[in-house]
C-alpha cells in the first residue's frame, strides 16, 4: 500500500502536473463562479484537454477543476446571492447576508476554509473507507452487481428532481440508450437501424456533454424578461481577514465535522450530490445550533455548514466509484469515463490492480484542496471580476469548447450531429421539468447492469437467485424501500398541498 | 438544477389551474412519444436471435429496459390525464405553445446556429467556421452595436483561430481543416 501510495503521489508531484492542476483549480473556480455554470460542465470542458495526458496527470487535473468548482460557486453566491452551482444553494442563506452586512471579506474566507477542511476531510475517509470497501466489493457476485444498480438508479431517481416517476423514467431512458450499438458481450449490433451514426452506439461522453453541456446553454439563454442587475453589487475594497477567519473556522469543530460528514455519506449515495450536501448540512447546522434564529442574518455556522457540506462530497462520491466502480453523481461519472477512455476499467479491482493511480487520485485530492485554498487566499479578488463577464461571450464559447469535447473524443465528425441531437433532446426533458442525472447514470450504468444479469442467468437460469442470495436480497429490498419512501413522501406533501392548491384555485 | 428545480416546484406550486394542466398536457404527450417509442423498439429488440449460449440473447436486456420503460410512461400517462381532469382547464394550449416558444427563441436560434455550424464544420474548416457561428451568436445575444460588434469580432478572432492553435499545438488535438484549406 505505502509502495503504492508514493508511487502515485511521485506523479502527482511531477512539475508538468503540478501546473496542470494549478492551471485547473483556477479553471474551476472561474467556472463556477459564473452564475448558471456548473461544476459538471466545467469538468466536461476540461475533459478534452486530458486525453493526451497520462490517465493520473488526466484525472488530477479534473480532481482539482472539481475541488475548485466546489468552491467557485461561492463567490457568486455570497457576493450577488446568486449560487454560482446549484450546490451553493444554501451557501446564499448566510454568506449573502453577510457580505451585505458589511463583511463580504469575512463571508468568503469563511467559504474558502470550510471548503478546504471539508475536502481534506472527505478525503481522509476516502483513504480509509475505499480500499476495504473495494475488498468486499470483488468478492461480489453478478447478482448483487445486478441489484447493487438497481438500488443505485432508484436512489437516484428518488433523490434528484421533483417527481420519482419521471426520475425513474429518466434512468430507464439512460439504461435504453446504452443498448443502442453493439450488445456487451457478444458485440452483436442492436437497434442501430443500419445507420453508421449509431453502428458504434452512443458515445456515453457525447451523451453527457449533450445532455447537460447543451441543454443547460440553451437554458442560459432563455428569454423570461428578467432583468440583470448584479455587477453593483460587488464592493470596491473587501477585507478578507484569512488567518483570523481560518481560526473562527476551526473553533467551530462540530459543525465543521458534521457537515463535512453529512458531505461524505450524501456524495457516496449515488446521484446525490454537493446541492443535497449543501442545504443539509445547513439544516443540520442549524437544527443543532442555539440560536437557530441568527441562521439566514449572515451566521457563520451557516457559511461553515453549507460549504463544508457541498465541498466534502468531492471526496465522498469517490468512494463508490473508487471501490464499486459506480460513480456518486454525474461529475464522479464522467471522472469514471476519462479512466475510461484511456483504457483502465473502473471497478472494484481498480485499488488492486492499478494501486498507484487509486492512491494517486487520493494524493490529488489533497494537493487539489491545498492549491484551492492557496490560489482562493491569494487572488479572490481577481475572481470577483468574473462574475461580470456578459453571457453573450460566455454562452457560444463554452457551446464551441462543448463541440470541441465531443470531436476530441473519437476525431469522428458524426459523433457531433449526435451531439446536436442529443443536446436538444435534454433541452426538451429540462424543459418538461425530467431530471437529467439519473438518464447519464441510467447510460453508463446501462452496460454493467446488462453485463451482470447476462453473467447471473449464465451460471444459473433461474431469476429467484437475485432474492435468495442475502446480499442482492438486501439490495433489492433497500431499491424498493426508497421507492415505496419516496412515494409515501410525495404523497404526504400533496395532501399538505391540496388545502393550499384547492384555496388558490378558488380565488 | 436544484435552484432551478425549487423555482419551479414553487412557481408550480403557485400556477393557476389552467397553467398546471397545461404543462401536465406537455408532459403527457413526452409519455405518449416515450410510451409508443419503447413499445415499437422492445418489438424491434424481440426480433433480434437469441443466443446458443446463454439464457438471455443480445435483445432480451433493451426488450426488458424497454417494456418497464412504457410501462411507467403508461403510470405516468394515467397520471397526467387524471391531473389535467381534476384541474378542469385546459384552454389556450396555442397561446401557451406560443408563449413557451416566444420566452425560447434565443435558445432555438441557438441551437439552429450550432446545428448549421456542425453542418458546415467539415467543410469550411474549425476555425472558419467557428468564428462566423461566434460572430452571429455573439451579436445575437448581445444586440448590435458599435461596441458588441467589435467586441465580439475580437472575441470570435481569439476562441476561432486561438482554440485550434491550443488544441493543435499543445494538446496535439487536430481539428477539422475543412475542404477549403485541404491539401
Amino acid at each position: 500500500m505505502l509502495d503504492a501510495f508514493l508511487a502515485g503521489a511521485h506523479q502527482v508531484f511531477a512539475f508538468d502536473t503540478l501546473i496542470y492542476m494549478l492551471i485547473g483549480s483556477v479553471a474551476g473556480i472561474v467556472a463556477a463562479a459564473i452564475p448558471g455554470f456548473t461544476v459538471t460542465m466545467a469538468i466536461i470542458l476540461t475533459l478534452p484537454l486530458t486525453f493526451t495526458m497520462d490517465p493520473l496527470q488526466g484525472v488530477s487535473v479534473m480532481l482539482s477543476v472539481y475541488v475548485g468548482g466546489y468552491t467557485g460557486g461561492l463567490i457568486s453566491a455570497a457576493l450577488l446571492g446568486i449560487p454560482g452551482t446549484p450546490s451553493s444553494v444554501a451557501t446564499t442563506f448566510d454568506a449573502f447576508p453577510m457580505a451585505r452586512g458589511g463583511e463580504p471579506g469575512r463571508a468568503l474566507s469563511l467559504g474558502v476554509w470550510a471548503s478546504f477542511f471539508g475536502t481534506v476531510i472527505s478525503t481522509i475517509i476516502l483513504i480509509v473507507a475505499a480500499p476495504p470497501l473495494a475488498l468486499i466489493a470483488v468478492k461480489l457476485g453478478p447478482w448483487e452487481y445486478f441489484s447493487l444498480i438497481v438500488f443505485a438508479l432508484t436512489i437516484v431517481a428518488s433523490l434528484v428532481g421533483n417527481s420519482l416517476m419521471r426520475g425513474l423514467i429518466a434512468g430507464v431512458i439512460g439504461l435504453g440508450l446504452a443498448t443502442i450499438g453493439p450488445d456487451p458481450m457478444m458485440g452483436r449490433p442492436r437497434l442501430t437501424f443500419e445507420s453508421d451514426i449509431l453502428m458504434p452506439g452512443l458515445p456515453f461522453l457525447i451523451v453527457l456533454i449533450g445532455i447537460f453541456a447543451i441543454s443547460q446553454l440553451m437554458g442560459e439563454v432563455e428569454d423570461h424578461g428578467k432583468k440583470d442587475t448584479k455587477g453593483a453589487l460587488i464592493p470596491d475594497v473587501i477585507e478578507f481577514k484569512t488567518w483570523a477567519v481560518m481560526r473562527e473556522v476551526l473553533m467551530h469543530p462540530v459543525n465543521l465535522v458534521r457537515s463535512s460528514l453529512i458531505g461524505v455519506f450524501i456524495g457516496a449515495l449515488p446521484g446525490a450530490g454537493g446541492s443535497i450536501a449543501n442545504l443539509l448540512a445547513y439544516d443540520q447546522a442549524k437544527r443543532s445550533s442555539k440560536t437557530p434564529e441568527e441562521f439566514g442574518k449572515g451566521n457563520p455556522d451557516g457559511v461553515i455548514a453549507s460549504e463544508a457540506g457541498n465541498s466534502a462530497t468531492a471526496g465522498g462520491g469517490l468512494i463508490p466509484m473508487i471501490a464499486l466502480g459506480i460513480p456518486g453523481s454525474a461529475v464522479d461519472a464522467i471522472l469514471m469515463a476519462a479512466l475510461m477512455v484511456h483504457g483502465i476499467s473502473v471497478g472494484p479491482r481498480l485499488i488492486m490492480d492499478n494501486a498507484d493511480l487509486a492512491y494517486g487520485m487520493f494524493v490529488a485530492m489533497i494537493v487539489a484542496s491545498l492549491m484551492m485554498l492557496v490560489v482562493c487566499v491569494l487572488s479572490m479578488r481577481l475572481f470577483l471580476r468574473v462574475t461580470d463577464i456578459p453571457k453573450q461571450f460566455i454562452v457560444p464559447t463554452v457551446m464551441i469548447c462543448c463541440v470541441i469535447g465531443a470531436f476530441a473524443l473519437n476525431n469522428r465528425v458524426s459523433d457531433l450531429y449526435l451531439l446536436g441531437a442529443i443536446g436538444l433532446v435534454g433541452y426538451g426533458l429540462k424543459s418538461l421539468d425530467y431530471p437529467l442525472a439519473p438518464l447519464v447514470l441510467g447510460v453508463i450504468l446501462g452496460p454493467i447492469a446488462e453485463t451482470n444479469l447476462r453473467r447471473a442467468l449464465m451460471s444459473d437460469g433461474d431469476w429467484t437467485v437475485f432474492f435468495t442470495r442475502p446480499i442482492s436480497a438486501v439490495l433489492l429490498a433497500a431499491a424498493l424501500l426508497s421507492v415505496i419512501f419516496s412515494v409515501r413522501s410525495v404523497l404526504k406533501m400533496r395532501k399538505k398541498d391540496r388545502p393550499a392548491t384547492d384555496e388558490q384555485d378558488g380565488d | 438544477m436544484t435552484s432551478g428545480s425549487e423555482k419551479s416546484a414553487a412557481a408550480g406550486a403557485l400556477a393557476p389551474a389552467a397553467s398546471r394542466a397545461r404543462t401536465e398536457f406537455a408532459r403527457l404527450v413526452s409519455y405518449v412519444v416515450f410510451g409508443l417509442g419503447s413499445v415499437y423498439l422492445s418489438m424491434r429488440a424481440g426480433e433480434l436471435p437469441t443466443s446458443r449460449w446463454e439464457p438471455l440473447g443480445a435483445g432480451s436486456f433493451p426488450q426488458l429496459v424497454f417494456a418497464v420503460l412504457a410501462g411507467l410512461c403508461l403510470i405516468s400517462a394515467i397520471r397526467a390525464v387524471m391531473d389535467i381532469r381534476k384541474a378542469g382547464q385546459l384552454d389556450g394550449l396555442a397561446a401557451a405553445l406560443c408563449g413557451w416558444v416566444k420566452v425560447r427563441r434565443i435558445s432555438f436560434a441557438l441551437f439552429g446556429l450550432l446545428v448549421a455550424y456542425l453542418a458546415v464544420l467539415p467543410f469550411a474548416g474549425f476555425s472558419l467556421a467557428t468564428f462566423v457561428f461566434l460572430l452571429i451568436t455573439q451579436l445575437m445575444i448581445a444586440g448590435i452595436s458599435k461596441k458588441t460588434f467589435i467586441q465580439s469580432v475580437v472575441a470570435a478572432l481569439i476562441f476561432s483561430v486561438g482554440l485550434n492553435l491550443l488544441f493543435a499545438e499543445v494538446f496535439n488535438v487536430f481539428l477539422p481543416r475543412g475542404v477549403l484549406f485541404a491539401g
